[in-house]
């Protein structure tokens, strides 16, 4: 028997070796092509999502005192972190390259959110005047235990609604500390009692990761960081930073420090609202040592009124607004060099404060701000 | 004509038939993928112009908000909020040369490219001031500037204007133009 194939049986399998191999390629092309498009469009998704956040903080950041919660829902797989350095602010999604900077705005938020709801809040920064909103990012299952029974923690209580907030009052409720389902927990100690350096952290809070737990304390005018370490203790997170603030009714700075994650990031988002105060100031007063700015539109207009009893705020009397906001100026700049100096700030804000509003008392008198 | 068609080759053979035949397939399928490509690439094109027509859009209403809440500008009174859509005539004066100072160290981060000119309609509609101007240019290898941008899209927004020049407070009436470009 002739066992050779015939010329129509190496054609119809050459054509099926044909097909397939074709049919192989043009799979892999398609395959490629499906792989390829995924990544472009988690990418591209992920770089809307960065665009739109820019978008939410930019109305959020001016829409004074209004609190927006955002259903991030569709998100919630994805890690949302927060950076500062330099006084560059950065966030993005983490493992992806969409990230956004910003050198301009002071944002306040944990270093990482994941969650289905981001709370984002924004409260004036006055010193004395208005110089820049601070904007606290946060997230529904990012929980703020307050400890104490001082005024401002129920003031912080009750103008956080609709937080993942908790005020506990005995040491009892704090040793009982659950976290539940929370991302992370930061513990509040508006007296400067209970977190100390050594201290053992709640029970139920060791579960969590070192980083998930934090907490911040309050005492003599300065913040102070902590965070869980491996042997379940409270460590302190660098130096106490010294709050600049006239200390009033919703207090940003105060605030502000509650949000954010640590000491590094608190100071770095502080210098861009420095920043910011000296060309404030410039608009106010000029430049040092070259006269200008609203204030000497104010001295030319009370220069040509000599009898004018606007003058002995403005210009005569000791502690008068002339050289309070001068003083002011000088101080600013100091202080964003070097925050031991920002204790000088906060005396010249208070001193302006008062020749303004000196100023402001006569009636008729034109007010620096 | 019975001559000449006798000294064409005849496409006899199977294998030169098939060959003719796939070389026409391929051609046809690159046909495709060739209107395919450009109907993609074109499709792109409009879509990408779409997008970047949206994303100006979206940037001067923001760049509008943040001017409209500048704290360099802003009718305040003592600790009191400020009050909305005023802008405080003495600070604006002040500001025009902080603004024009810091344009690139700091004030080109919150506005980029754009122009903010703040017009007073009455009583007096011939003073327009110019806050802030940033225009995208290029420099020709003559040495030239020419403009480097190709929309602009222009918010308008109607303001109060807060004088205090003649030592009592008077309300004028404006509007403030912000421009932005790419």
């Amino acid at each position: 028997m002739d066992m050779t194939p015939k010329q129509g049986q190496v054609e119809v399998t050459f054509n099926w070796v044909y097909v397939l191999i074709a049919g192989a390629v043009i799979l892999l092309f398609f395959i490629g092509l499906v792989v390829r498009q995924k990544a472009v469009s988690e990418e591209q998704l992920s770089i809307e999502v960065v665009r739109i956040m820019e978008s939410i903080f930019t109305g959020a950041g001016v829409s004074e005192k209004t609190k927006n919660f955002i259903d991030i829902s569709g998100l919630a797989e994805y890690t949302l972190y927060f950076g500062c350095s330099n006084e560059v602010g950065e966030y993005g999604i983490l493992g992806t390259s969409a990230r956004a900077e910003n050198a301009i705005d002071p944002f306040f938020a944990p270093k990482e959110i994941k969650a289905s709801q981001l709370i984002v809040w924004s409260l004036p920064y006055r010193l004395p005047f208005k110089v820049i909103d601070f904007l606290f990012i946060t997230s529904s299952n990012t929980q703020y235990i307050v400890l104490g029974e001082v005024p401002f923690a129920t003031e912080f209580v009750n103008s956080t609604q609709g937080f993942n907030v908790q005020h506990l009052v005995s040491r009892q409720e704090y040793e009982q500390i659950d976290p539940g389902h929370n991302f992370q927990v930061r513990i509040i100690d508006t007296v400067g009692t209970t977190l100390t350096a050594g201290s053992g952290v709640p029970l139920l809070l060791q579960s969590l990761g070192n980083e998930r737990v934090t907490g911040v304390s309050f005492g003599q005018g300065a913040v102070t960081y902590y965070s869980k370490n491996n042997e379940n203790k409270w460590e302190q997170q660098g130096a106490a930073v010294p709050m600049v603030s006239l200390d009033e009714e919703r207090d940003a700075a105060k605030y502000a420090a509650i949000f954010v994650a640590d000491a590094d990031m608190y100071r770095c988002n502080l210098k861009k609202a420095f920043r910011r105060l000296e060309l404030i100031n410039e608009v106010y007063g000029g430049k040092e040592n070259e006269p200008g700015g609203k204030i000497q539109q104010l001295l030319n207009y009370y220069g040509g009124h000599p009898e004018s009893l606007c003058k002995n705020p403005l210009v005569e009397r000791q502690d008068n607004l002339v050289t309070a906001l001068a003083s002011h100026q000088r101080n600013a700049a100091a202080c964003r060099l070097d925050a031991s100096t920002c204790t000088n700030l906060i005396a010249s804000a208070r001193a302006l404060r008062t020749a303004n509003k000196a100023l402001a008392e006569l009636g008729d008198c034109i007010t620096l701000y | 004509m019975k001559k000449d068609r006798m000294e064409t080759p005849p496409l006899r053979k199977r294998g030169q038939l098939h060959i003719t035949e796939t070389i026409a397939v391929l051609f046809i399928f690159f046909v495709l993928v060739f209107f395919g490509l450009l109907f993609y690439s074109k499709y792109q094109k409009i879509s990408l112009a779409e997008k970047q027509e949206e994303l100006l859009g979206e940037r001067a209403m923001e760049t509008t908000l943040k001017t409209l809440f500048l704290p360099e500008l802003g009718c305040s009174k003592g600790e009191a909020e400020q009050e909305d859509n005023c802008i405080d005539l003495m600070k604006l004066e002040a500001a025009q040369k902080t603004f024009s100072e810091h344009i690139n160290d700091y004030y080109f981060g919150i506005f980029s490219y754009a122009n903010i000119t703040v017009q007073e309609l009455y009583p007096d509609s011939a003073r327009s001031w110019t806050l802030y101007d940033k225009l995208k240019t290029k420099t020709l290898e003559d040495g030239t500037v020419v403009k480097d941008w190709e929309r602009k899209e222009p918010t308008y927004f109607v303001v109060t204007l807060r004088d205090e020049s003649q030592g009592r407070v008077q309300y004028r009436f404006g509007y403030i133009v912000v421009e932005v470009y790419s």
